[in-house]
């Protein structure tokens, strides 16, 4: 499921700090925060600590990095290649197609219901995923399905090259279903941003549409999509539901988690799946830290 | 000039294209369940024949159906609860005592995006053989829901307090003798309505949608089954996605009509006068 937060961090952080605390900064309001923190660390963190423990311990049980090492070569560096080739493929269709339509929302004034529906229904499909997502697309691009039989009726054959609903061009399509929803969510208040009296100013100067987007529109925006980019990549490589539903295909790595989770694998085999969802949390990391700074560079020009 | 080529023609065009990738899979998903023709018996004459109902009243009939559906609840009804009671004294108390580490606790609460539902349920596995007594029950899975939670309903209590006058009301109610127990109850929650009303229906939604956690600890939850099912009868399966779909867009949609910012209500009032 994807997770949104479209709005921008530390928003009402201006009211919270105008705001005196009640009591003198050295006092002990930080224990109120107790339960929260210990409920996270018991349910979130030791997971998340138990993963790498396990990760990081060799078949001798001493600590070591050869499980970490197992599981980037070989079959497994295989399988992150191909989930970070067609997440990234998701999200930059996600990203381009995402920024295009919050573009359209923002720009077609005339049904005036028109952005307010295209938002809301954002809302819903950006969260969409899991099992009616899968299922909804093995109906329709699935090889017995409505749309691959409609497409053969027009003279094209979907499955005639190496399309498949678990191979790099059916994840795409189908992973955009939430990804540009979710791209339009976040790259809405962008859009939103972008003063008119920036263009009228553009073209005074002497430029024309293609100027401002190249010198004005665009870097402004460069950003927020980035940013986008890197949340929808997160939120595909992430996802597990829907791939579970679309295939069995081991290549894709939260997948792969899952087999080795499942038991079907040789004793001291195990520490490898734990290693493929330590280099999971490593990438989400990283992508994360990357989104959380692109965002509050993207602030800038949102008042 | 450009731009008016573009809003006269290019817009309603990537629009209708749009509408087409978004609604496509849904009417096919539709038709797959409740219409009982093979899709390659399907002609243009037969499309409105034959659509019944059938296949969900046998999923419904299904004796592990209702067993699922009632875990599912359950966790639900937990996940709510234990999500409120954990998030509305301690988003009190950071917006009243702790104001500048409000956006590192916003920050913990998208830690379960780094730390996805797939991880996660690799350290439960870890876990599990020291703390049986615990995992091997089905509603163990309540505080992970919690915590899979986080981002939203963080967020929605949190939106719900900024909207308040907190700081005078929790004084008055405190120089009026309440102490901090009946405050809240008292005080803050009957104008967070609102606000625990989405949290409620979002942890619905979350715990709805959930497979990853349910399917590699083989609890039989409700999204659980569904997958399950499809094996032996897609119809059914399908039928229950179709419907399990249906409840989570009302509940975003009724989220989103009552937690609309009042400045946009407001906004709107203006606009259509």
């Amino acid at each position: 499921m994807a997770l949104i937060f479209t709005d921008p961090p530390g928003e009402g952080g201006a009211a919270a700090k105008a705001a005196a605390p009640f009591t003198s900064p050295r006092s002990w309001s930080w224990l109120g925060l107790m339960p929260f923190l210990a409920f996270l660390v018991l349910f979130l963190i030791v997971p998340a600590v138990s993963v790498f423990s396990q990760a990081l311990r060799g078949e001798d049980g001493a600590f070591g990095f050869a499980s970490m090492g197992e599981a980037f070569s070989g079959q497994n560096l295989d399988a992150f290649w191909f989930s970070i080739t067609f997440s990234a493929g998701a999200a930059a269709v996600g990203a381009v197609f995402g920024t295009l339509l919050a573009y359209v929302a923002v720009s077609v004034t005339r049904p005036r219901w028109l952005r307010n529906a295209v938002t809301a229904f954002s809302g819903v499909a950006a969260n969409m995923g899991g099992l009616p997502l899968a299922f909804a697309f093995l109906s329709l691009l699935g090889r017995q399905g409505l749309g691959t039989k409609l497409l053969s009726g027009l003279g094209f054959d979907l499955y005639a090259g190496d399309f498949g609903l678990g191979e790099v061009t059916g994840l795409v399509t189908v992973y955009s279903y939430f990804n540009i929803p979710l791209m339009l969510l976040v790259i809405l208040p962008a859009i939103d941003g972008l003063k008119p009296s920036w263009k009228e100013a553009c073209s005074s100067l002497g430029g024309n549409g293609l100027t401002y987007w190249r010198r004005v529109g665009l870097p402004i925006l460069a950003p927020s999509i980035l940013g986008g980019f890197i949340l929808l990549f997160a939120n595909s490589f992430s996802a597990y539901a829907t791939a579970a539903q679309l295939t069995d295909n081991s290549k894709i790595v939260p997948l792969r988690i899952g087999f080795f989770l499942g038991g079907d694998v040789s004793v001291g085999e195990d520490a490898v799946g734990y290693a493929l969802a330590a280099w999971m949390i490593v990438i989400m990391a990283i992508a994360m830290i990357f989104y959380w700074a692109l965002r509050r560079r993207a602030e800038r020009w949102q008042s | 000039m450009r731009d008016r080529v573009f809003a006269r023609l290019i817009s309603p065009l990537i629009l209708v294209v749009a509408a087409g990738f978004f609604l496509l899979p849904q009417f096919a998903m539709l038709r797959f369940a409740l219409q009982n023709i093979q899709v390659i018996d399907l002609r243009w004459s037969n499309m409105f024949e034959k659509w019944s109902l059938a296949p969900l009243w046998s999923a419904f009939s299904d004796d592990q159906f209702g067993r699922a559906l009632t875990l599912s609840l359950k966790l639900a009804v937990g996940t709510g609860l234990i999500s409120l009671l954990l998030l509305v004294p301690t988003i009190v108390w950071v917006h009243l005592r702790l104001p500048r580490v409000r956006s590192t606790v916003e920050f913990m609460t998208i830690l379960p995006y780094v730390i996805p539902a797939i991880g996660m349920v690799a350290g439960i596995m870890v876990i599990k053989p020291h703390a049986r007594w615990f995992l091997d029950s089905d509603l163990s899975l309540i505080p992970f829901y919690v915590v899979l939670a986080l981002p939203f309903t963080f967020r929605s209590i949190d939106s719900g307090l900024k909207a308040l006058d907190l700081r005078t009301l929790v004084e008055a109610s405190r120089s009026l003798g309440f102490g901090w127990t009946r405050t809240i109850l008292h005080v803050i929650v009957p104008n967070l309505r609102t606000a625990i009303l989405s949290c409620m229906f979002l942890t619905v939604a979350v715990v709805l949608g959930e497979y990853t956690i349910a399917d590699v600890l083989l609890k039989r939850t409700f999204p659980a089954f569904m997958g399950e099912y499809r094996g032996s009868d897609p119809k059914g399966g399908y039928g229950l996605a179709i419907l399990s779909l249906v409840v989570t867009t009302l509940i975003f949609m009724i989220i989103g009509l009552v937690s609309r910012p009042r400045s946009a209500r407001r906004r709107r009032v203006k606009g259509a006068t």
